[in-house]
């Protein structure tokens, strides 16, 4: 596997715009359906996914050498779960709250697609200082989408946007938002604003 | 032979070293952080039951693994504690109680008086039922039917008037299987606790 296919700056634009996991290459739809009916969930998840594709981007990019390809995808695996587990422990012992809200979402971040998609399409072939760079922007950028996602549905799901209200009093709350329904009409009305920004800006 | 083994490295050799360190790393960080995790655990369980007996000062497991049929063969243990007062008398009794709801098990604390006649009322422990309906069993409105019930086997109607405190319980409209879960939850839990606590002579 060759070395340097891109640079930091390609990094940083592909997490943060061009590549963003979320809303341009629908991945880890999982957590972000199911964890955004508030903003202090979201955030956890979002910093719990940066912090183990950081982790899997580093340890991946340090052997990438070592790999064989028949053991690459069990090698990601191994990886990834280990910190993982560790991320799940760190919240259990020093955010339980969260914990206990986020329920089996974080074990499930082992099988996050965008932490393995950038093991293999980034972390594989790139060094140590590009794949961390990579790791950040586009933890960065899943973790702002889950948070204004989630923002959205906090707000008017419940009136308010990190349990501080911030709509007038006696309005009525929208049930559906707490809801799947609600997760998937505000991924989508997202996911079109990304589309027509980048279409407007191509015309 | 030695040449299959040598083989069988060179291929495997990083996997089993990589395996070797993430389990240290993980050993080390379970040991580090484990007893935090096992207190958090107690100290939910506390405050969930010293919201449930608000006299009591501490509590102490009287009756460890005790088993309830909780339906369809399945038996489950559970540990009962005493409530003890500020002035060392008896508060009432707490257990932590299971059962199947809408999306995923739930899990309660229960709360009776010292006599075991009186429900204290019930907290949720855990419980996955859906957002806005089956998750309204954590709500004041199906809680406080329950603070006050006769210990005895409780009914669930889908209409009646949710001020009476007696043994039928007005069930959360929209959310039938939720509340029929948590009255189940108290039929299979009451009786069998209270039995093992008859025959311990803890209760008359």
């Amino acid at each position: 596997m060759a070395d340097r296919t891109m640079t930091a700056l390609d990094a940083v634009k592909g997490g943060l715009w061009t590549e963003l996991p979320v809303l341009r290459l629908l991945l880890g739809m999982c957590p972000t359906l199911a964890v955004t009916t508030a903003v202090k969930p979201a955030l956890t998840m979002g910093l719990s996914v940066l912090f183990v594709l950081f982790c899997s981007n580093i340890v991946v990019s340090f052997m990438r050498k070592l790999l064989k390809p028949h053991l690459r995808i069990l090698m990601f695996t191994l990886t990834i779960a280990t910190f993982v587990t560790i991320a799940d422990l760190f919240l259990r012992a020093f955010v339980p709250r969260m914990s206990e809200m986020l329920g089996p979402y974080v074990p499930l971040i082992i099988v996050n697609c965008i932490i393995i998609a950038r093991a293999e399409a980034c972390a594989s072939k790139n060094g140590i200082f590009v794949s961390a760079v990579d790791a950040i922007s586009m933890g960065i950028g899943f973790t702002v989408v889950l948070c204004i996602l989630a923002a959205v549905r906090e707000m008017l799901a419940v009136g308010t946007v990190w349990d501080i209200p911030v709509l007038w009093k006696g309005f009525v709350p929208w049930a559906a938002m707490r809801m799947p329904v609600g997760a998937f009409i505000t991924l989508g009305l997202m996911i079109g604003l990304v589309n027509f920004m980048t279409k407007t800006k191509a015309n | 032979m030695f040449k299959a083994i040598r083989h069988y490295v060179q291929q495997s050799w990083l996997l089993l070293v990589s395996a070797f360190v993430f389990g240290l790393l993980l050993a080390l960080a379970n040991t580090a952080w484990s007893p935090r995790v096992q207190q958090n655990k107690k100290d939910k369980l506390n405050g969930l039951m010293k919201s449930l007996i608000t006299d009591a000062n501490r509590f102490e497991i009287v009756c460890e693994d005790v088993q309830v049929d909780i339906g369809r063969g399945k038996i489950v243990k559970t540990d009962v504690y005493k409530a003890v007062g500020a002035d060392g008398n008896d508060a009432g009794f707490c257990f932590r109680a299971e059962g199947m709801g809408f999306a995923d098990k739930i899990e309660l604390v229960i709360g009776v008086d010292a006599a075991f006649e009186r429900i204290a009322g019930y907290s949720v422990l855990a419980s996955n039922e859906t957002p806005g309906f089956g998750d309204r069993i954590k709500g004041d409105y199906f809680r406080r039917q329950f603070a006050g019930a006769p210990v005895m086997k409780l009914g669930l109607s889908k209409s009646g008037d949710a001020c009476k405190i007696d043994n039928e319980v007005i069930a959360i409209s929209g959310a039938t299987v939720s509340s029929t879960a948590v009255v189940n939850v108290f039929n299979n839990y009451l009786e069998q606790v209270k039995e093992r606590l008859k025959q311990k002579g803890l209760v008359r």
